[in-house]
C-alpha cells in the first residue's frame, strides 16, 4: 500500500468540491478498504455487509476467484451500494490514482440512487437492518431443528429461480384482490360494453398477475409460515435490487461522465495521476467487440445529450428515465454510427448480422437492444388463473422469442414444488402451443 | 461527508456457502460417477489411474431466453455488414452423451480429476456390507503402530527429550523442597537414569479382512459384446467396492461355455464367446478353488455369477445343487442375469430365463438375483446387492 488515508481524505475533498459545484446531491459515502479476498467476499454478496446465506454465494466466490486468477475477468474497479450512507469498497491492492478515480466514480452512482425515479422505493436508510433482519431469520430457520439446512434451501432454491417475476409498478402499491374485483363490479355495472365478451367476474386472478413470488406465497395452500417468510425475503431483496437491473447502461454511463469531468477539472492533478487515469478510463470503457460494454454505451449517450441538448438535460434524464426510456428517447443514428452498432441472431449454426446503423439499419437495432437491457432480457411470465382445484396456470408472454426449454422445465419444477398443488404453464415453442 | 476505514476482516464469512457449494459439486461429482462407470475405458484398469470427471456446475436456473433470439453488438473499428457471418455455432456440436463442456450461457463445467480408488471411495460411501459373519482373519497386523504415551525403557532413537527434561526438572523442585538448606549455590543436578522417557509404540490389533471374490462370467456365444460389456462394468464396480471394504482381497476369474476354467483378468474380458452353455462346471470349480486356496474359515467368500441365463436344461439340476452348496459357504452369492434386448425372449414364457426362475427358491440375504438390461441398471442392481438406498 502506497498510499495512506489521508491521501484519500484529500483527494476526497477535491472531488467532493467539484461534484458540489455541479450541484450533484449524493449520500454521504462510508469507504472501506479491504483487500483482495474481502473484496470477492463481497462481490458475492453483491456488496451487502450482511446477507443471508446460500449456497450460490460460495459459487458466486468460486467463480470470481477462479476468473480472477484465470486472468479472465478483473475485479471491478468499483463497487458501491445503494444506501444512505452510501458504503463503497476500494480495495487495498490498488494504486492512488486509481483510488480517486474510483472515489469520483461513486459520487456518480451515489447521486444517481439518490435522485433517479426508479430508487424511490428502495428505502436506502434502512436497507442495511432489512438484509441483517434477513440474514437472522434464514439463520434462525436453518438452526430450527424442525427445518434445517435442506429445507431453507429448497425454498430459496426455488424463489432465485423467479426472483426478478416480481410486482415491477414501483411507486405503486399493490392492489389487493379484493380492490381489482371492485374495479371490475363497477365496470360490470357502469360500462359493461369496456369488458370481453367472455368476460367472467369469477375467476381469480381478473388481471394477469407478474408478480409470481408474491402470488404463490399469498395463494398457496401448501405453505408454512416460515416458508411464506422466507419468499417474501427474496421477493423483498429483488424489488431492492431491480431498480438497479433496469438502469445498469444510465447508472454506469452517469458514474463514468462524472468521473471523466471532475479527473479533467482537478486542477493540480500530478502528471502520472493523469496518464494512470487515462489508463484506467479507457479499459473500463472500451467497447466490446460483439458486446455492449453497459459503461462505454451510457457514457457515449450521456456526452451526446451533454454537447446538444446541455447539462441541464442530463441532469432531467439521470432523474426521469430507466434503460429502456432512456435509450428509447436518445439513441439516435449519430451514437449508433459512432458505436458501429449491429444486430445478429442465428441462422442454421451460423450467427449472421441481421442489420447494421445506416438509415435502414439503425431503428431496428435500437428496438432489439431495448429487448435486450434491464429486465427486458427475461421472458414475462404471468399467473393466468387459479382453478378451484387450485391447479395455477402460468402463461409466457410470447414476443417472438422462444424459452430455454430445458431451463424453463426446471424452473416449472421448483414451481411446482413451492406451490404444492397441479401445475399448467404455456409457452409457444416455433409457432405451436407448448405445455410444461 | 465521506468516511474512510480499514475493513476488520471478520472470519472468512463466505466459508459456510462456499463448503455448502462444494458439497453440491461433490454430490454431482458422485451422479456423474454412474455415468463414468458404464464407460469401458476405467474397467480393469489400476487404482491409481488417474480420471478427469468432468461435473456439471450446479446451476441456478431461471426463464431464459433460447437461441432465436436476436443480439445487439458494438463492432470497433470493424467493417460489418448484412447477411456477413461472425462466427460459428458450436452449441450444436455438443455430443449426445454430454460429456463434452456445451457453451450455452450458465453451462459450466468443473473438471474434476480424481483416482479410480477416490471415485469408488465416493460412489461407496453411502453404502454399506451386509451383515458380515466375523472370520478367522488371514493376516494379524504387522504394519500398524500407534503410539501410545511413554514408557522408562527404550533405545536411544525413541527418548522424548521433552518429556526426559520434565521429570528431572519435577525431581529438581521436589529435592529443593526437601532440602531447603541448599540455595543460592547453583549445584549440578544431573540426568538419573530414572529420568529418561521413551515414546512408545504399540502394534495396533487392527483386523485386516480378506475377502476372495469369484467373478464367473458365461461367455458363450449366446453372450454379446452388449452383454459383456454390462457384466465387465458391473464386476468392476463390485471388485472396486469389495476392495474399499477388506484390506485384502483375492480375485478369481472364471470363465465358461460348457467347460469352465480359471482365467486372467485380461482374458476373461477378451475373450472370444463360443459354444454352448453348462453353469455347473463353472460353479463346481469355483467349490473346487475355495476348498483349495480360500477356505471359508479365513476367507469372506464373495461370488458373482454374470450369465443371460440361457442353460441347457439336462444341466439345470446339477447347477441348482452346485449354487446351494456354494450358497452355503458364501457371504454373499448372486446370479445377474443379463438380458439387454432379449432375443431369445420369444422362446420363453416368462421375462426371466429359466435359472433365474429355478434359482428363486433359493433367494435370501445371501444368495441374490439381479437383472440387467441396460448400462444405467447396473447402478440400482449393484445397491440392490448391497442394501444402500437407491
Amino acid at each position: 500500500m502506497t498510499w495512506t488515508f489521508d491521501d484519500l481524505t484529500g483527494w476526497d475533498e477535491k472531488i467532493r468540491a467539484i461534484a458540489k459545484s455541479y450541484n450533484l446531491e449524493w449520500h454521504p459515502i462510508d469507504y472501506e478498504v479491504c483487500d483482495y479476498h474481502d473484496m470477492i467476499g463481497y462481490m458475492a454478496y453483491t456488496g451487502m455487509p450482511t446477507h443471508y446465506q446460500h449456497w450460490s454465494y460460495g459459487k458466486s466466490f468460486e467463480r470470481t476467484h477462479t476468473m480472477y486468477n484465470m486472468g479472465m475477468e478483473g475485479l471491478p474497479y468499483e463497487m458501491i451500494i445503494n444506501s444512505n450512507p452510501s458504503i463503497a469498497y476500494l480495495m487495498t491492492e490498488n494504486e492512488l490514482p486509481l483510488q480517486v478515480m474510483i472515489m469520483a466514480h461513486c459520487v456518480g452512482h451515489s447521486d444517481f440512487f439518490k435522485n433517479n425515479r426508479m430508487f424511490k422505493h428502495t428505502d436506502p436508510d434502512n436497507v442495511i437492518a432489512r438484509f441483517k433482519n434477513a440474514a437472522k431469520r434464514i439463520k434462525k430457520y436453518i438452526e430450527n431443528p424442525n427445518i434445517g439446512i435442506d429445507n431453507v434451501e429448497r425454498i430459496i432454491d426455488a424463489c432465485h429461480s423467479l426472483k426478478y417475476h416480481n410486482y415491477r409498478e414501483f411507486g405503486i402499491n399493490r392492489q389487493t384482490p379484493g380492490e381489482i374485483r371492485q374495479k371490475y363490479v363497477d365496470k360490470l355495472n357502469n360500462d359493461p360494453a369496456s369488458l370481453p365478451k367472455d368476460f367472467n367476474i369469477n375467476l381469480f386472478p381478473l388481471e394477469p398477475d407478474y408478480d409470481i413470488l408474491g402470488f404463490v406465497s399469498d395463494n398457496s395452500r401448501n405453505l408454512d409460515e416460515w416458508e411464506r417468510d422466507v419468499i417474501r425475503i427474496v421477493r423483498d431483496e429483488a424489488m431492492y435490487f431491480m431498480p438497479q437491473a433496469m438502469t445498469k447502461i444510465m447508472n454506469e454511463g452517469w458514474a463514468s461522465f462524472w468521473h471523466y469531468k471532475i479527473m479533467s477539472e482537478i486542477t493540480d492533478l500530478p502528471q502520472e495521476f493523469h496518464l494512470s487515469f487515462l489508463k484506467n478510463h479507457n479499459q473500463v470503457l472500451r467497447p466490446l467487440v460483439g458486446k455492449i460494454n453497459p459503461y462505454h454505451l451510457g457514457f457515449t449517450i450521456f456526452n451526446w445529450i451533454h454537447e446538444n441538448l446541455g447539462l441541464e438535460e442530463c441532469f432531467r434524464a439521470r432523474e426521469v428515465h430507466n434503460d429502456e426510456s432512456f435509450i428509447r428517447t436518445y439513441l439516435n443514428k449519430e451514437i449508433c454510427e459512432e458505436l458501429n452498432l449491429f444486430s445478429y441472431s442465428k441462422k442454421k449454426k451460423m450467427w449472421t448480422i441481421d442489420d447494421v446503423s445506416d438509415e435502414d439499419g439503425w431503428k431496428k437495432i435500437r428496438e432489439d437492444l431495448i429487448k435486450n437491457v434491464g429486465l427486458n432480457s427475461l421472458p414475462n411470465i404471468y399467473i393466468k388463473e387459479l382453478k378451484k382445484n387450485f391447479t395455477l396456470v402460468l402463461e409466457h408472454e410470447h414476443d417472438g422469442r422462444d424459452l430455454d426449454l430445458d431451463y424453463a422445465h426446471n424452473v416449472c419444477e421448483q414451481l411446482i414444488d413451492l406451490w404444492g398443488d397441479d401445475f399448467k404453464f404455456f409457452t409457444i415453442i416455433e409457432d405451436e402451443l407448448f405445455e410444461i | 461527508m465521506s468516511t474512510f476505514r480499514k475493513h476488520k476482516s471478520i472470519a472468512d464469512r463466505s466459508a459456510a456457502d462456499r463448503a455448502r457449494h462444494k458439497q453440491k459439486i461433490e454430490k454431482a461429482l458422485k451422479e456423474g460417477i454412474k455415468d463414468i462407470v458404464a464407460e469401458e475405458s476405467i474397467i480393469g484398469q489400476d487404482g491409481k489411474k488417474k480420471i478427469r470427471i468432468p461435473v456439471k456446475g450446479i446451476k441456478e436456473y431461471q426463464f431464459i431466453y433460447g437461441d432465436n433470439t436476436k443480439k445487439v453488438g458494438s463492432a470497433p473499428g470493424k467493417d460489418v455488414t448484412r447477411g456477413q457471418k461472425i462466427a460459428e455455432d458450436k452449441d450444436g456440436e455438443k455430443s449426445k452423451s454430454g460429456n463434452k463442456p456445451g457453451d450455452k450461457p450458465g453451462e459450466e463445467y468443473y473438471d474434476v480429476e480424481i483416482t479410480l480408488e477416490e471415485l469408488a471411495e465416493y460412489l461407496f460411501s453411502d453404502l454399506d456390507l451386509p451383515d458380515l459373519d466375523k472370520k478367522k482373519f488371514k493376516f494379524l497386523s504387522s504394519d500398524q503402530y500407534k503410539r501410545k504415551g511413554f514408557r522408562s525403557k527404550g533405545i536411544k532413537p525413541r527418548l522424548s527429550k521433552k518429556e526426559t527434561l520434565k521429570k528431572k526438572l519435577r525431581r529438581k523442585k521436589m529435592s529443593q523442597r526437601n532440602d531447603e538448606t541448599i540455595d543460592g549455590e547453583e549445584e549440578r543436578f544431573p540426568f538419573h537414569e530414572d529420568d529418561l522417557k521413551y515414546k512408545h509404540f504399540k502394534l495396533k490389533d487392527s483386523e485386516i479382512s480378506s475377502a476372495a471374490i469369484f467373478f464367473i462370467m458365461d461367455i458363450s456365444g449366446s453372450m454379446s459384446t452388449e452383454k459383456k460389456y454390462i457384466a465387465r462394468s458391473f464386476f468392476f464396480l463390485l471388485y472396486q467396492f469389495l476392495r474399499h471394504k477388506y484390506n485384502n482381497v483375492e480375485v478369481v476369474f472364471i470363465a465358461h461355455t460348457t467347460t469352465a476354467k480359471e482365467v486372467s483378468e485380461n482374458d476373461f474380458f477378451t475373450l472370444v464367446p463360443s459354444g454352448g452353455t453348462y453353469i455347473s462346471p463353472a460353479i463346481d470349480l469355483t467349490l473346487d478353488i475355495i476348498e483349495k486356496r480360500y477356505h471359508p474359515s479365513n476367507w469372506n467368500i464373495y461370488s458373482f455369477h454374470c450369465s443371460d441365463g440361457d442353460n441347457w436344461s439336462e444341466d439345470e439340476q446339477k447347477a441348482f445343487d452346485a449354487s446351494k452348496k456354494l450358497k452355503a459357504i458364501s457371504q454373499l452369492y448372486s446370479f445377474c442375469e443379463i438380458d439387454p434386448n432379449s432375443e431369445s425372449k420369444q422362446w420363453r414364457q416368462s421375462d426371466f430365463s429359466r435359472m433365474y426362475e429355478l434359482y428363486k427358491p433359493l433367494t435370501d440375504s445371501k444368495f441374490k438375483l439381479l437383472k440387467m438390461t441396460v448400462a444405467k441398471d447396473i447402478w440400482p442392481a449393484f445397491k440392490k446387492l448391497f442394501g444402500g438406498k437407491v
